[in-house]
């Protein structure tokens, strides 16, 4: 219950930062995705478990705001969910080296999904343009910010539920 | 003879001495000899003085320091609070010129209604240009009311809530504008681009546009009012073999520090959609 009250909290303070922070700092045409971030970073704790519940939720509700088609904001989560799922099992030992993994594979994932659903829809974008001027400064600025996230990911799920140590 | 005597005598010698030696003290005679022996005395009675001072002020200095510590901390306190009056009043002064340019505008364009509104957030998605303001429903937002700021055109209501709303701005890759050049008197499509740069398209190749042309939205579409502002032609490209020319524009809005718009209330986009035949 507590772990589902913190995510719900952590959730709301980074969609606000999101939106009103992270949005309007840029690298070229790219912007950090801190959620993006959160949910990699909540997903490599091992204790816990209500990762996929909340990468739900949050896709659904950032695809709600977000002017993307498709619900693809929520399949960019779940890919990088997928993705950070898949490398705490293989690189648990350096979680902080599977977070920079996560992010840097997430991103890519994300906004190659992005540019792929604008382009059904008709956005007049080339695959080149945003590689060079969305994708890889959005990948740059989402692995400057992964560290601080993971950070506090760590330290919250570390209050919610602290791991046993085995003597 | 009584008068001679040795202690008259004496007395007149040293009135005599003395008289020498003032007047040859005013004659400017004695100054070095007072130099050597005066200025020693005042080097020292200086010195004695600074010492009795600060001796002084070392006795007295206890209950000094502790009022002035006290003053010093209520002038801290009263400097915070100025500091952050000072800041709330630039706040303040800030949202007044907005509301004042904003309420400029309104008043040199008299014939639309507007809802005014905050800028609260920004889309997510790196690849669009949106953003969404306090206003919504409740307020009489509604889909596809134009949005401008006292410079300019914005963009447009792309989708609503009750108490907000998203705008599409004018630089979103998937936006388009009709427009109309004032000095070349001809019409074009504003498009927007992924990094937010916007260009015309669509201008014949036998109009001569003029650097820093006036760029106005036509009306024709029925989906912006005529004659507001949206920026100046930058320059103009002409590629062979293609069949229209196209210009970057400077937009007159600065999309990045958009902190308040005005929503025209009144102008209801008319949707030519089912007017466009199919293919």
């Amino acid at each position: 219950m507590l772990s589902h009250l913190v995510s719900a909290l952590a959730f709301v303070v980074f969609f606000i930062l999101q939106t009103t922070i992270f949005s309007q700092t840029r690298l070229v045409s790219g912007t950090a995705d801190i959620i993006l971030l959160f949910l990699a970073a909540w997903s490599l704790q091992e204790q816990v478990k209500n990762s996929w519940v909340w990468t739900v939720i949050s896709g659904v509700l950032v695809s709600l705001v977000s002017a993307m088609p498709f619900f693809t904001p929520l399949i960019g989560y779940l890919g990088v969910v997928g993705i950070s799922k898949g490398l705490q099992r293989r690189v648990w030992r350096t979680p902080l080296l599977a977070m920079l993994i996560v992010v840097l594979v997430g991103t890519f994932f994300q906004q190659t999904v992005y540019v792929l659903a604008l382009i059904i829809t008709g956005a007049p974008i080339s695959w080149l343009e945003s590689l060079d001027r969305v994708i890889l400064p959005s990948a740059l600025l989402n692995l400057i910010f992964s560290l601080p996230i993971y950070a506090i990911a760590k330290d919250l799920a570390g209050r919610i539920s602290p791991q046993e140590v085995e003597v | 003879m009584k008068f001679l005597n040795s202690k008259n005598i004496q007395t007149l010698i040293i009135i005599a001495a003395v008289a020498g030696l003032l007047f040859l003290a005013l004659s400017g005679y004695l100054t070095p000899v007072f130099n050597l022996s005066v200025n020693p005395l005042i080097s020292f009675q200086s010195w004695l003085s600074v010492r009795y001072l600060s001796a002084r002020d070392f006795m007295t200095t206890p209950g000094d320091v502790t009022v002035l510590r006290e003053q010093n901390a209520l002038l801290e306190s009263q400097l915070t609070q100025l500091q952050t009056q000072l800041i709330v009043m630039e706040e303040r002064l800030g949202e007044a010129q907005v509301c004042f340019a904003l309420l400029d505008f309104g008043r040199t364009n008299p014939q639309y209604n507007y809802i005014a509104a905050t800028v609260i957030g920004r889309e997510i998605s790196p690849f669009l240009q949106y953003i969404i303001i306090d206003r919504g429903s409740n307020h009489g937002v509604m889909y596809g009311m134009p949005v401008v700021t006292q410079q300019g055109l914005v963009g447009r209501v792309d989708a609503v809530i009750a108490g907000a709303a998203r705008v599409k701005l004018i630089t979103d890759s998937t936006s388009v504008v009709n427009i109309r050049l004032q000095s070349a008197g001809i019409e074009a499509q504003l498009v927007g681009s992924l990094t937010g740069d916007v260009s015309l398209d669509m201008i014949p190749l036998d109009t001569v546009v003029e650097l820093g042309d006036v760029v106005l939205t036509s009306g024709l579409g029925g989906n912006f009012p005529p004659n507001i502002f949206v920026g100046q032609v930058l320059s103009t490209q002409r590629r062979e073999n293609a069949l229209f020319q196209t210009a970057s524009v400077q937009p007159i809005v600065d999309f990045e520090s958009i902190n308040a718009v005005l929503v025209i209330s009144d102008f209801e986009a008319v949707d030519i959609t089912p007017l466009i035949p199919g293919p």
